[in-house]
């Protein structure tokens, strides 16, 4: 088995077409599927409140202890993902910097006066400092750390905080396509395809920009009737947070940052060193802003084990043969058309996504179309569309995929009430939206004719 | 003097400001006998789900401190619960002089803790503004939103329902 997996990572194209035969499922398929889809149960319920990293490790440590990565196989795959491990250390930790700074609370006291009191304006304004945060700092950090701040300013406007919560979620993934940093999906899937990140810019961030003018389309028709002409209360301007409260040296650095990340990744360096450079840039201002407390807390140590992981156990599966067997099921017929393989590779991640979560489907249609052995055109158009699919498809239930739902269950079960349905039928209406309008314009800019 | 009347306003916090009128106009003379108490309640669900969100979908991601978070969404809500009866208190002070007027807060589901704070209150009658998701505002099918249709199926008074005037 290791012989066939170096085999696919060495071997040039007539190799690979070799090997995506429909005798390639190996005997050990079951097994390694097993494996993979326990993991996933046990990153889903959470027994024993086992977190996600040591659920993806334990699965990691089946897979090898059942043969199906040699130990030798498994480091090297830990070691193949250096670029995308310091990827996730640099940019948890500049998300931190940027949460310890104040300035997503700047961010919001801005959408806040630029309202002026009219909820509609309001929304407008949540959804453009949504998208800005996760394009520049990742959906997670968008739907994490910027909810809870907006839910705050939209109370204190007396206004219900439902719309403009499920607009930070739902932005946070929309507008997450945009960059090679908004989504840690985008890093996995050009890294593993060869892709580079940067040229994958020109058709993605259009397609971004359409998929969040979709969505506040989306929230404006669900919402007409919500969103009443003036809000009930209208706070003093001058109680919001302002942009005096961030350090200007932190400022500063975040604008040197974005502008050194965008260069560094239009020269095609690797993207994992320069996030990790970044985040040095950003802990150096705050340091010398009198601010630097715990400069390490809020880096997702846990993220890096899970990442590893996940690694390891879609390497149990591919040398099993079942990436490349999935790979002849949805790009056999359309491999040779980059608009089909684009648009088939959105729609199967997409509900990949909502089976498994994004990450773990990421890594399994990555390795996927990587063992399809595409032409160029085709591999390019398949990074596109496996990115929105994996990006956006998860938006289905607005807390995250259809796994994330039974998740819900489970804490309905410990009594939590959740009126999950009031939630899920509007990711049902935005999810279809955003990626049709995001598939849309990537078809448009991202197919050579 | 006769028992003073009581009534039960539920109040989203987003109505028309004219309800307090309206409200008037139902409760009739002899304001100086009329309790009213102004209810509003923080709904849960949004909060659970600023909070919660993270679940599974967002992976291991570092997160926020989930009990600071929660303590600040609730702080939020107060915040803003206190303000905003603060401002129909006056309009219904306005609207109604004389009459005593409580404020009371729930958490939870709205139609839930409405009907919930009129069996505890025992009061004369209930009086809300039905807020149609996607019907019209104007009497007609479909024009009562779910929050006032379930307080209508479950309260234990008499329901007033006002609607916004167009």
């Amino acid at each position: 088995m290791g012989q066939v997996r170096r085999q696919r990572r060495t071997g040039g194209r007539g190799k690979i077409a070799v090997l995506v035969a429909p005798s390639l499922l190996t005997p050990t398929a079951p097994l390694a599927v097993a494996i993979f889809l326990a993991t996933i149960a046990l990153v889903i319920v959470r027994p024993w409140r086992l977190t996600e990293a040591y659920s993806a490790l334990l699965g990691a440590g089946a897979m090898v202890i059942a043969g199906l990565v040699s130990p030798g196989a498994a480091a090297s795959d830990v070691a193949g993902h250096w670029n995308v491990l310091l990827f996730f250390v640099g940019l948890t930790g500049a998300a931190a910097v940027a949460e310890r700074s104040g300035l997503f609370d700047a961010l919001a006291g801005t959408s806040a006066r630029l309202s002026a009191g009219s909820p509609r304006r309001l929304l407008v304004a949540v959804v453009a400092a949504g998208a800005i945060v996760a394009a520049l700092l990742s959906n997670d950090a968008a739907a994490l750390v910027l909810t809870p701040v907006v839910y705050v300013l939209v109370a204190r406007f007396g206004l219900s905080p439902l719309p403009y919560v499920l607009a930070c979620t739902f932005v946070a993934d929309a507008a997450s396509i945009a960059l090679p940093v908004s989504n840690p999906v985008n890093v996995i899937v050009s890294d593993r395809l060869g892709v580079s990140a940067a040229s994958l810019v020109p058709v993605l961030l259009p397609a971004a920009a359409a998929s969040v003018i979709a969505l506040l389309g989306c929230l404006f028709v669900i919402y007409r009737r919500q969103l009443p002409a003036r809000a009930p209360l209208v706070p003093a301007a001058d109680s919001w947070a302002s942009w005096t409260g961030v350090p200007r040296r932190l400022l500063a650095a975040f604008a040197v940052a974005v502008v050194a990340f965008a260069v560094a990744s239009g020269a095609d360096l690797p993207l994992g060193p320069t996030m990790v450079a970044v985040w040095l840039l950003l802990l150096g201002a705050e340091w010398t802003s009198s601010r630097f407390d715990r400069p390490l807390e809020g880096v997702g140590w846990s993220l890096l084990v899970f990442v590893a992981s996940m690694g390891i156990l879609v390497d149990g599966l591919s040398s099993a043969g079942i990436t490349a067997w999935l790979a002849e099921r949805i790009l056999g017929q359309v491999r040779d058309s980059p608009a089909a393989v684009m648009v088939v590779t959105a729609f199967a991640s997409a509900v990949g996504a909502n089976l498994v979560n994004n990450l773990p489907a990421a890594f399994v249609f990555a390795d996927a179309v990587h063992s399809a052995g595409l032409s160029a055109a085709s591999a390019h158009a398949a990074a596109v569309g496996t990115i929105i699919g994996a990006d956006l498809g998860p938006n289905l239930t607005p807390v995250g995929s259809v796994a994330t739902l039974l998740w819900f269950v489970l804490l309905r079960q410990r009594g939590l009430e959740v009126s999950t349905w009031s939630y899920i039928r509007i990711g049902l209406i935005v999810t279809p939206v955003t990626i049709l309008a995001a598939l849309g314009v990537a078809l448009l800019l991202g197919v050579p004719r | 003097m006769s028992e003073p009347r009581r009534f039960l306003v539920a109040l989203a916090g987003t109505e028309d400001p004219a309800l307090a009128e309206l409200v008037a106009r139902v409760v009739g003379a002899d304001v100086s006998a009329v309790e009213l108490t102004l209810l509003h309640v923080e709904e849960s669900g949004p909060r659970e789900l600023a909070s919660y969100q993270p679940a599974v979908r967002r992976g291991p991601w570092p997160l926020p401190k989930r009990a600071a978070v929660e303590h600040r969404l609730a702080d939020a809500d107060d915040e803003g619960a206190a303000a905003l009866l603060a401002v129909w208190h006056e309009r219904f002070a306005a609207a109604l002089p004389g009459a005593q007027i409580e404020h009371l807060v729930a958490q939870g589901l709205p139609e839930r803790e409405i009907v919930a704070a009129a069996q505890r209150l025992n009061p004369d009658a209930l009086i809300l503004s039905p807020r149609p998701r996607t019907g019209p505002t104007e009497p007609g099918p479909r024009s009562v939103g779910h929050v006032a249709r379930f307080v209508v199926d479950h309260s234990p008074v008499p329901v007033v329902l006002i609607r916004r005037s167009s």
